[in-house]
């Protein structure tokens, strides 16, 4: 049965192949050729004409002129066409009942390259993420090797080596290679037909943070608008104990005792982020939190600022029109580093009518009313520092 | 004697003074006339899109069910893109033997099997003028990186015409699968490898459509204020529609139109000069009309190159109206044989067959024909067409005989003459010109053979133009005056002589 549909299709074959044309007789008869073998197309005439053959291959067309010898017209294909894998369709360019066909170019089997295309060159850890590997053996003319020839994959991830057999399929082979647990590299190759590829390499980072602590550090707890309370994370891991990858944005959120929020940030090196922020110039609490934004929170701690400053003095001079606050004092009586904020209000019949703001110098700060500004008259003035508010009343200028 | 000289001289001194400052009036005009077109303002915000489509065969898209990565909308259009892009600039380099292009769609290995080839060719002086008018395209792969996908292109309709130096040696139409890698490179997919799967030659086969077309009686239509110039800013529904009841009115039952494809935008139809495509029709079917509607009108391009975007243009009309219960036909195109000689028969023809199979594609239901200027021509594509019509301008007693001549050669075909007519052009530019009597007479007579002869006919045209663009019949003005004077309503609207016998029953 088989051997009869086998007579079938030959039959038919010499039917295509032979249309009816009394001078020219398609006689090859070979339809199948290997990459880079000559391929020589053959036709019985009777005339003495020798038409061009026209020939067809995956990537254009083109003319080809024939060899003529005796009753026998060869073609014989460049071997550009001859080297590509695919179809090539052929037409004799007689005046009439024109004969056409087709052969086939079957890539050669034997690697000549293995083209690698590795990505995502980069992975998370845990196993769900994942990077595919395609590779396309090709012969010694670029033609992708035949489908269902078998490719080898071979991977490392420290001490583990997997082995994975792979079949071509419409050209291409690939693999999907899932990421393990831990961080670090996965080396690839792949070898078809005893052919070796390069080598490969997949990163496997670290996958999403989970939740931290945070902790800080100062020298004292003293509010004096001065210090720098410094606010670190403890080492920022995967769910897999991984540590994340270095700059990793950690946000600390600061919530002051006014329900102000204040933010800082650091990029982790080595999983620990670090921030800073200067102490609060008057007494305060904080209560912080860091963020690893959509990912990641930490626990929230508490912070109290003590207020250095109990008392100021307040000196006018110049007929009241030069005000002097000060000395401002520390904690231990000390003048308190220059660059506390002093306000200055002025009042005239409880209406405010000026606001200065000034930052103090050697435990100073001075205001000046300019007469032009304040004329003669009764006015109260308010000072605020370090969250004391002080105030003078009938000042008479 | 010297006083004869003198008075030449002058002559000619005066004549020519006044011819140059004729010339110099009439330069000065232009200048002062091109300085008033001013530029659009809306170019000042250089807001338009200067994409324009160069390449769109059809194509399709088999369901997603790829291997590997879900692919997305806006990739698999920028795929589509440039592989289509890049049959383009094959196309271009196997045409001019040039590389231009190639680099941008092929990878530098895939590109070398493409200069081998041309290489060969250019040595040779082979040429190819190709293109594919069909894809049907698979993804089978996409790459979890997202840059490398396989496609599967399936029965690629393409047609090639082989040229040796300056002769055309080879024809042919094909179908092809490929197989192609491509790998996104600097933002561009390039094909990566392409390998032909199969290939088989394509049969050019048209079948006949299902409905039939008899007793057709009609009228070339133009609108009297804007003829050649039927969808512009004057079009005016209400004039059309009185037209078409005169039409009815005086016992005919069809028309013929055109659709010009510059204007209506060539591959990118515009919606609104569909929509008055549309209304000429509905105002067709409430007059009891049917249309013959004629392609392609002032196109005269031909270029293989340019068949898909003519195919675009074609598939987008056809599908739109193909329901209409007015159509009757459709005419390819308006006399294509008078593009034979300054574009080549070759090219006409190829062109004329595969706009066939494209309109005969997107509609089963209506018959297709060619307006063929002379009876001699409408022979051709007879096999193709389901409708052989012709027209004719000349003496009527040659018509029993071109007629009976066509029906000899086309015993299977309906036959109809789309065109006739006669010019009522006696006037200054035509001292010798026929009368309004002569093409009353002309009706008559050709009624009469008509009814003798059972021709199906459709007559060129309603009204007298004062319009005539330089497109139809060149610049010269007894052309213009000839042309507009072919009506049966005199530019007055007034109904001539002619009138009585636009058709047999109106009396």
């Amino acid at each position: 049965m088989v051997k009869l549909s086998l007579y079938i299709v030959s039959f038919f074959t010499v039917l295509f192949s032979f249309s009816l044309n009394n001078d020219f007789e398609f006689i090859t008869s070979k339809t199948e050729f290997t990459a880079g073998h000559p391929i020589v197309l053959q036709f019985s005439t009777k005339t003495n004409t020798t038409p061009l053959l026209y020939v067809s291959n995956s990537f254009g067309s083109t003319l080809i002129i024939a060899d003529k010898n005796n009753t026998v017209l060869s073609y014989k294909m460049p071997l550009d066409i001859a080297s590509r894998a695919g179809i090539i369709n052929w037409t004799l360019l007689t005046k009439t009942e024109q004969l056409q066909g087709k052969i086939k170019v079957l890539p050669k089997q034997s690697v000549e390259n293995i083209q690698t295309y590795l990505g995502p060159p980069s992975i998370a850890a845990g196993g769900t993420d994942y990077s595919m590997l395609v590779a396309i053996p090709t012969d010694v003319y670029d033609n992708p090797l035949a489908d269902n020839t078998k490719v080898a994959v071979t991977y490392q991830f420290r001490d583990q080596q997997t082995v994975d057999t792979i079949i071509v399929n419409n050209g291409i082979s690939h693999k999907t290679i899932y990421s393990p647990l831990k961080t670090g590299r996965i080396l690839s190759s792949s070898s078809c037909l005893g052919f070796n590829s390069k080598e490969y390499t997949i990163n496997v980072m670290p996958g999403p943070p989970v939740n931290f602590n945070i902790a800080y550090k100062r020298h004292h707890d003293y509010a004096d608008g001065n210090q720098i309370t410094t606010f670190s994370t403890s080492i920022v891991k995967d769910v897999y104990g991984n540590t994340v990858s270095d700059g990793t944005y950690v946000e600390f959120f600061i919530k002051t005792s006014k329900q102000n929020i204040i933010k800082t940030s650091g990029t982790t090196i080595n999983g620990i982020a670090v921030a800073k922020m200067k102490h609060p110039d008057h007494a305060n609490s904080w209560s912080v939190q860091a963020f690893i934004e959509g990912m990641a929170e930490s626990n929230r701690v508490e912070l109290e600022y003590k207020s250095v400053i109990s008392n100021f003095n307040i000196r006018l001079s110049n007929n009241n029109r030069e005000i002097a606050i000060g000395p401002l004092k520390s904690f231990m009586g000390q003048i308190i580093p220059d660059g506390l904020e002093v306000t200055f209000f002025v009042y005239s019949k409880a209406k405010l009518i000026a606001t200065q703001r000034k930052n103090s110098i050697e435990g100073y700060a001075r205001f000046k009313l300019n007469p032009d500004q304040f004329p003669k008259g009764n006015y109260t003035i308010i000072v605020k520092t370090a969250g004391i508010t002080k105030s003078l009343e009938h000042v008479v200028l | 004697m010297t006083r004869i000289n003198r008075n030449i001289l002058r002559g000619v001194l005066v004549l020519s003074y006044i011819i140059i400052i004729a010339v110099v009036v009439l330069g000065v005009g232009r200048i002062f006339s091109y300085l008033n077109t001013g530029a659009d303002r809306s170019t000042m915000l250089h807001t338009e899109i200067k994409k324009i489509d160069q390449y769109l065969p059809k194509l399709e898209w088999a369901p997603l069910k790829n291997e590997g990565r879900l692919m997305d909308v806006e990739t698999l259009k920028s795929i589509e893109a440039d592989y289509l892009d890049a049959w383009y600039v094959k196309h271009v380099a196997y045409k001019t033997n040039t590389t231009q292009g190639v680099d941008d769609y092929y990878t530098e290995s895939a590109r070398k099997s493409i200069y081998d080839i041309l290489d060969k060719n250019k040595a040779e002086g082979i040429w190819i003028d190709g293109t594919t008018l069909e894809h049907h395209i698979t993804l089978e792969f996409f790459s979890e990186d997202g840059k490398l996908a396989v496609i599967r292109d399936r029965d690629v309709l393409e047609y090639k015409r082989v040229y040796q130096n300056e002769d055309m040696l080879f024809e042919t139409k094909e179908i092809s699968t490929y197989k192609a890698i491509v790998l996104l490179e600097d933002g561009f997919w390039r094909i990566r490898h392409l390998i032909k799967e199969n290939n088989t030659p394509y049969k050019s086969e048209f079948s006949s459509v299902s409905n039939s077309i008899s007793n057709v009686k009609g009228i070339n239509y133009y609108p009297q204020a804007t003829p050649w110039d039927m969808y512009g800013d004057y079009f005016d529904a209400q004039v059309i529609s009185k037209d078409f009841k005169i039409i009815k009115d005086a016992g005919l039952n069809s028309i013929r139109i055109f659709v010009p494809y510059k204007d209506f935008g060539k591959a990118n139809i515009k919606t609104e000069k569909l929509e008055k495509l549309k209304t000429v029709l509905d105002m067709a079917q409430n007059n009891q009309l049917k249309v013959v509607v004629t392609l392609f009108d002032f196109y005269g391009d031909y270029e293989v190159l340019n068949w898909t975007l003519n195919q675009h243009h074609a598939i987008k009309i056809v599908t739109s109206l193909k329901n209409h219960k007015a159509l009757l036909a459709w005419d390819i195109k308006n006399e294509p044989n008078l593009d034979f000689e300054s574009r080549g028969k070759i090219k006409v023809m190829a062109w004329l067959e595969h706009m066939i199979a494209v309109v005969k594609s997107s509609d089963s239901k209506h018959p297709v024909t060619i307006g063929w200027s002379n009876a001699e021509s409408a022979g051709l594509l007879n096999e193709a067409v389901d409708v052989v019509s012709f027209h004719y301008y000349e003496h009527l007693k040659g018509l029993e005989h071109a007629y009976s001549t066509l029906k000899e050669n086309n015993p299977d075909k309906t036959i109809v003459l789309t065109e006739y007519g006669l010019s009522s052009n006696k006037g200054v530019w035509n001292l010798l010109g026929n009368s309004e009597e002569d093409q009353a007479n002309y009706h008559k007579e050709a009624q009469a053979l008509f009814a003798k002869n059972n021709i199906q006919s459709l007559s060129w045209t309603l009204y007298d133009f004062s319009k005539i663009p330089k497109e139809v019949v060149g610049r010269l003005p007894w052309r213009k005056q000839t042309q507009g004077c072919f009506g049966f309503i005199n530019q007055n609207g007034e109904t001539k002589p002619a009138f009585k016998y636009m058709s047999r029953e109106i009396n």
